[in-house]
């Protein structure tokens, strides 16, 4: 086949008319786009962590602040705290060695088990995201 | 020029105004919907799949990075959807071969079709072909697509693009000439 009959045939088919979609067709292409992007911003304007979380988290941390202080400086001078409630310095050190005690293995099937949990609440607060 | 125009529609989607979307829409969408009819044989199933192409291609367009034309990128969506949709279907993707090729069908005149009849007559020729074969000739012919780009399209190898593109293209002189003899034909 010769180059002039390839431009012919090129000028032929560019005269072809295309078939057409319906005429609303660019209209709803964008109503669904604009559908999927108010999704998209819904999804990312919500937070990932609730309140709950924020609030369990800041206990913990609370208790682990107290727990440390009271371990190290917190109850040795001069034994306030056993002055101000009888027997409470026994009891920590009983809860904080008892901790002590607690097996590093345990330890990671609770850390890892709160790191699924968190893992499958985010997918499914997120279900829209991960399904595209 | 045409890829600068889309470079800038696509900056501005991506800056957040997405109803410039609206302007890549109106420009690809008779050849995306030509696609999908082709392959789809369906007004309305065609209708859907370039619709979720376009979609398809929206949510993804962060993702394209403009080393390739957005047409190419844009069809290889949509081939690759109806393509898709057709193993879904467990329909075969035709590529046949009804059509037997003679040595001279390459020596078709294409001005011996009467002007008026031209793009009627190149219309019905593509109908003619199957799917395959028509979304090489319409990329290579009426959407100017080189074979590297085609090659993105169609996932094809390079050479065995243009095996198939010259293959169509007999095939599409040997239905001009078919059509033309029984023309003839008729009006003898």
């Amino acid at each position: 086949m010769n180059e002039l009959e390839d431009i012919k045939l090129k000028a032929l088919l560019q005269s072809m008319k295309l078939e057409k979609p319906d005429p609303g067709f660019s209209a709803m292409v964008m109503n669904s786009i604009f559908k999927e992007s108010n999704a998209l911003e819904q999804i990312k304007a919500q937070r990932i962590l609730g309140k709950g979380f924020w609030i369990i988290l800041a206990l913990f941390l609370l208790l682990a602040v107290v727990v440390y202080a009271m371990g190290n400086a917190g109850i040795q001078p001069e034994g306030k705290l056993e002055q101000l409630v009888p027997g409470m310095e026994n009891g920590i050190q009983s809860f904080t060695s008892r901790i002590g005690t607690i097996p590093l293995s345990v330890a990671g099937i609770l850390i890892a088990s709160s790191v699924l949990l968190f893992i499958d609440r985010f997918i499914s607060s997120n279900s829209k995201l991960f399904a595209h | 020029m045409e890829q600068k125009d889309d470079i800038y529609y696509i900056e501005k989607v991506l800056a957040g105004q997405t109803n410039y979307f609206s302007y890549i829409v109106e420009r690809y969408q008779d050849v995306v919907f030509s696609i999908a009819l082709k392959v789809l044989r369906n007004r309305d199933d065609a209708q859907e799949m370039a619709q979720e192409s376009f979609i398809k291609a929206y949510k993804s367009l962060s993702s394209f990075k403009g080393t390739a034309k957005f047409s190419t990128w844009l069809y290889r969506i949509t081939y690759n959807n109806c393509i898709s949709e057709l193993r879904k279907r467990k329909i075969h993707f035709a590529s046949t071969d009804d059509v037997d090729l003679k040595d001279e069908a390459e020596e078709v005149n294409l001005d011996g079709i009467p002007e008026e009849n031209r793009a009627k007559a190149i219309k019905e020729a593509m109908d003619r072909l199957p799917e395959d074969e028509y979304t090489l000739i319409l990329l290579y012919y009426f959407e100017d697509q080189s074979v590297e780009e085609i090659s993105k399209v169609t996932q094809l190898s390079e050479s065995n693009t243009k095996v198939k593109l010259f293959r169509a293209r007999k095939k599409l002189y040997t239905i001009l000439n078919e059509m033309m003899k029984d023309e003839l034909y008729t009006i003898l």
